[in-house]
């Protein structure tokens, strides 16, 4: 097989700050696609996609052609596209580079995906704090329209597609996929009850397709270049490219595009993001966004491919490619205290375990990180967790609770050392710092009251 | 249809019913805060959980549909655990002020907590605080911290009321349930979020520390306010009448009714109640007894004869409406109608007919009949007399200066007016609608029993047995002694009513026979 070129996705990407014009999109084999899209059936370009195996890059790595199959036909209703590009998930930036760096291919994807699935529309729910990216995107779409791409004659075809840009508004909810798409009905992002799927009933009631940004585009990729060549990177679990962000404790915070099966964990830290920081040991790594299980400097953990199954069988899950890396002196109770205030805070409260719990299971946290904890709290803490949620568990409307049960029970599976000791030495290595700083600055005011 | 197992017990249901709708039909009542059966599911409050065969977790009965050869089990060691642990978080921030909450009694959280909860909590932080006293209306007050978050009042006014008053603010365990934009609540419905809201987070500003629930008597009975009637429970305490709220009947008012029928009670108790019988004397009404003043009723009928004009209230029961006829019939008098009565109009229950008994008046004949006069012109028709039964006419000061000119007038009612106090000549004490036995023939034409929730007071009769010795005269043995027996006769008599009985109408009523009665009906 020949080597894969790479980046794929990323190819003839400006840099980070500039956007992928029209005409460099179009000098790049952009549109290309479409004009072969065109020329095929719907279901061909379906089937296309059925026949790569891409799985959706937005965390649960669902097939996206299977998900595609799942329109039902003739409903007399409108089919709608919904590309989700919130990107609210903590150690997650990855789908910012495919909206501020080459818009085009995800509006070139978007076309092509609602030619597949028999849509006229696609809305891009873009989070409220890209505000860079909203405005490639729509830069973008402009320019697509007044070249002939997007509108009531796409390319002359007599087929009529338009792309909407959606503002998201700063809730880490509306990155679930229902309530994305409470949020473009201009409700409160409020996830919906399955059944009914969207894909049966979905926006405004009708059939809609939801698909992560980089799964969207891929499909370009698929249609110009064909399955078999898509295929050359990845494996069968896991094929095609990942784009990965790599924050935290590293030399070199990156964002890389990888072949997951050639990939290691331990080379995406080590190689592309330089390594631990201060010339720090690795004691922690979240590799899939904060929602994923926490791993431990083990090899058994980190020399594994990044694939979706190689990372669940090490203990975790791929999910959105965000890789967080602690160093040693990372406290894990203190990591755990800023995960449960995201989730705790974010919480759409709907549901009564995952409104009530994430509250306590932060209060837990806080406790035992601000040194009140008793030894039986961490005990506790596992244990509610397990009544708020978990890894499948489907005791809420979606998985936003689950979510923050994994990090959880995984900090105290991994890292109960440093809870017990938190419990024992009157507090986290972090609050113990910080006391003595405040306590210092009174003892200084208290001198200096006295004279 | 999918036949399934529910504890053991086979079921068979039709296509698309859940498994909480499919385990009532056995009887079996699982544990329900955000369902309600006539709003759209919600499915968050978590706490029907039950255990399905075949599944790996946990299901919401209230949004998993029946399938064939499905096992479910309601009471498993799973199904329970996973109830109580939600049961846990639901209660771990509430304020637990059962002692000072109207709820209490009737509210669904003392009531799951009970069956299916842990007597103690793990919880062991301050609780997160929230309003208390938010006034959402003159009607209407909220407690955000009683507040499970169920959105049940969210939807009925989404998607009941038609009026998306409410909403829900913040985030997580800050939500707040609000009235929009900061506003009150005007949706004339918005009482019934108090019924459906299954805490006490949603209190009634009429009904508020009035009574603990479990004091109250309740009276099936029906509302009075206009010609839906719309099925109540009725609440009284220490003969006094504290509430109405609406009761279940899928062919009226299915769980709801509007907020100015649901205070119509207070009329019970209004301060201008009659509770004598009079009879002018000297030109001032003087209290008399019953004996002196139903006399003095049967000669002024009798002298009037053919020329009375008799005003039937359509408020009357349809028990009362037709002894009032029979009168008017035994007078021979053609001139007999009834009184309009205005209200609020929707597409939801108010009809815009403010007499609950409209069609039963019509079914009983109450209309001017050949050369009769009626409300419109019994005032040039040179009467002799006239009997009001359950109505004045204090809004038509024309008409009460024609009564005031007319030899006799009876003036039967349940409170004080002026074309009494002006132009009665007896006046006999009667009862209000929350206060009698009878029955009412809907806008449908659906018949309904009423029932008497509080005594009458002071010396008034029911309007049935006034109507029923005035009938009777002389003849001691056919006065009524029963309304029940009063309906059997008029049953006999009308086709529209025949075979039923009181009995019969139950709580949920009968629709009137088709005009040609069905053969051999029983
Ligand atoms: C709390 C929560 C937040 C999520 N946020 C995002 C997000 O920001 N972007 C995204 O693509 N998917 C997000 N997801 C996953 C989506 O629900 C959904 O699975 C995905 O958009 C489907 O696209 P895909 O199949 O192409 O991955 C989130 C899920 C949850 C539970
Ligand atoms: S699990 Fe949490 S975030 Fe998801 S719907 Fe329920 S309350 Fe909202
Ligand atoms: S006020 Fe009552 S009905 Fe409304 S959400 Fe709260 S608990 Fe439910
Ligand atoms: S709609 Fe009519 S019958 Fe129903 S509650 Fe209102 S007034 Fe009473
Ligand atoms: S009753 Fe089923 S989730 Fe509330």
């Amino acid at each position: 097989m020949s080597a894969v070129e790479f980046p794929r996705l990323l190819k003839g990407a400006p840099p980070i700050g500039k956007r992928q014009t029209l005409a460099e999109y179009e000098a790049n084999g952009g549109y290309q696609a479409l004009k072969k899209g065109l020329a095929q059936t719907p279901d061909e370009i379906t089937k296309m996609v059925l026949d790569t195996g891409l799985r959706g890059r937005g965390g649960a790595g669902f097939p996206a052609g299977r998900k595609w199959t799942f329109v039902p036909k003739n409903t007399g209703k409108p089919v709608y596209l919904a590309v989700n590009g919130d990107e609210s998930e903590p150690g997650c930036f990855k789908d910012r580079q495919i909206i501020e760096r080459v818009p085009h291919l995800l509006v070139e994807g978007a076309i092509l995906a609602c030619r597949a699935i028999g849509a006229n529309t696609a809305y891009v729910y873009i989070r409220g704090e890209y505000p860079i990216g909203i405005r490639c995107m729509e830069e973008a779409v402009d320019e697509a329209r007044a070249a002939g791409y997007l509108g009531d004659n796409v390319m002359g075809s007599g087929w009529k597609c338009d792309v909407w840009i959606h503002s998201g508004a700063g809730a880490y909810i509306c990155g679930e996929e229902t309530g994305m798409l409470s949020s473009i009905e201009g409700g409160r992002g409020y996830p919906r009850i399955k059944p009914p799927f969207p894909a049966v009933e979905g926006l405004w009631r009708s059939p809609t397709i939801i698909n992560n940004v980089e799964t969207i585009a891929n499909v370009p990729l698929i249609v110009r270049d064909g399955v078999a060549d898509w295929k050359s990177s990845g494996d069968a679990d896991t094929p095609g490219t990942r784009l990965v962000g790599v924050s935290g404790h590293v030399n070199r915070p990156c964002h890389i595009e990888i072949d997951p099966a050639k990939t290691t964990l331990r080379e995406i830290i080590f190689d592309h993001a330089g390594g631990i920081w201060k010339g720090r040991h690795l004691k922690a790594v979240i590799p899939g966004g904060s929602s994923v299980p926490v791993l431990p400097n083990k090899p058994e953990a980190l020399d594994v491919p990044f694939t979706y199954g190689a990372v669940k069988n090490a203990g975790s899950l791929a999910g959105a490619a965000g890789v967080i890396v602690m160093d040693e002196t990372t406290c894990m109770v203190d990591a755990l205290l800023n995960l449960m205030e995201f989730y705790h805070h974010e919480s759409c409260g709907q549901c009564t375990p995952c409104r009530e719990g994430t509250g306590w299971l932060e209060k837990l946290v806080h406790r035992i990180w601000a040194g009140q904890g008793r030894m039986e709290d961490v005990d506790l803490l596992d244990r509610v967790a397990d009544t708020v949620g978990g890894a499948g568990a489907g005791k809420t409307i979606c998985f936003l609770a689950d979510s923050a049960v994994m990090p959880t029970k995984s900090f105290i599976k991994h890292f109960r050392a440093d809870f017990e000791a938190a419990v024992r030495g009157g507090g986290s290595p972090v609050y113990l710092a910080r006391k003595a700083r405040i306590d210092r600055k009174h003892a200084s005011h208290a001198v200096g009251a006295a004279h | 249809m999918p036949k399934l197992t529910i504890d053991g017990r086979s079921v068979e249901v039709p296509k698309g019913t859940t498994i909480i709708q499919a385990a009532r039909q056995l009887g079996t009542d699982v544990p329900h805060y955000c369902w309600h059966p006539g709003l759209s599911i919600a499915g968050n409050c978590r706490i029907c959980l039950v255990e399905v065969e075949g599944m790996p977790t946990l299901q919401i009965a209230c949004n998993t549909q029946c399938s064939d050869n499905m096992v479910v089990r309601t009471a498993s060691d799973k199904a329970k655990r996973g109830r109580a642990d939600v049961m846990e978080l639901l209660l771990i921030n509430h304020p637990l002020d059962c002692p000072i909450c109207d709820q209490a009694g009737e509210c669904k959280l003392q009531e799951y907590s009970f069956r299916i909860g842990n007597d103690r909590s793990r919880f062991d932080f301050p609780k997160v605080h929230k309003p208390k006293h938010v006034k959402f209306s003159d009607k209407v007050m909220f407690d955000a911290e009683r507040c499970i978050l169920c959105t049940r009042c969210v939807r009925f006014m989404d998607e009941i009321a038609k009026s998306d008053e409410l909403d829900i603010s913040n985030r997580g365990d800050r939500n707040e349930i609000s009235v929009k934009r900061g506003g009150e609540l005007e949706s004339p419905y918005q009482m019934n979020i108090i019924d459906v809201c299954p805490v006490g987070a949603l209190t009634s500003q009429d009904f508020r520390f009035k009574s603990r629930v479990w004091f109250l008597e309740s009276t099936h009975t029906v509302c009075s306010g206009c010609s839906r009637g719309c099925n109540v429970t009725a609440g009284a305490r220490w003969n006094k009448m504290l509430r109405l709220i609406p009761r279940e009947n899928a062919a009226v008012n299915k769980w709801w009714m509007c907020d100015e029928g649901r205070l119509t009670y207070t009329d019970v108790a209004a301060a201008d109640r009659l509770g004598a019988p009079m009879v002018r004397k000297d030109g001032r009404l003087v209290e008399v007894s019953w004996d002196e003043a139903l006399a003095a009723a049967a000669k002024g009928l009798a002298a009037a004869g053919d020329d009375l004009f008799a005003l039937i209230s359509a408020r009357l029961t349809n028990e009362e409406i037709w002894l009032a006829s029979k009168l008017c019939d035994a007078l021979g008098t053609p001139h007999r109608d009834t009184k309009p009565r205005a209200f609020g109009k929707d597409d939801l229950l108010r009809t815009g007919d403010g007499n609950p008994n409209s069609a039963g008046a019509r079914i009983l004949g109450v209309a001017p009949g050949k050369g009769g006069a009626g409300l419109a012109n019994f005032a040039s028709q040179n009467l002799a007399g006239a009997a009001l039964f359950g109505e004045d006419l204090d809004d038509r000061p024309e008409a009460i200066a024609a009564l005031q000119k007319l030899a006799f007038v009876l003036v039967v009612d349940s409170r004080e007016s002026e074309t009494m106090r002006k132009a009665a000549h007896v006046v006999l004490p009667g009862l209000t609608a929350y206060e009698k036995d009878g029955s009412f023939t809907n806008v449908t034409g659906r018949v309904q029993r009423i029932a008497p929730c509080v005594r009458s007071p002071g010396d008034a009769w029911p309007d049935w047995k006034i109507l029923g010795w005035l009938v009777a005269g002389n003849d001691r043995g056919a006065r009524p002694k029963t309304c029940a027996e009063v309906f059997a006769r008029m049953a006999a008599a009308v086709p529209e009513f025949s075979g039923m009985t009181h009995g019969m109408l139950g709580t949920a009523g009968l629709d009137v026979r088709s005009a040609a009665p069905a053969q051999g009906s029983v």
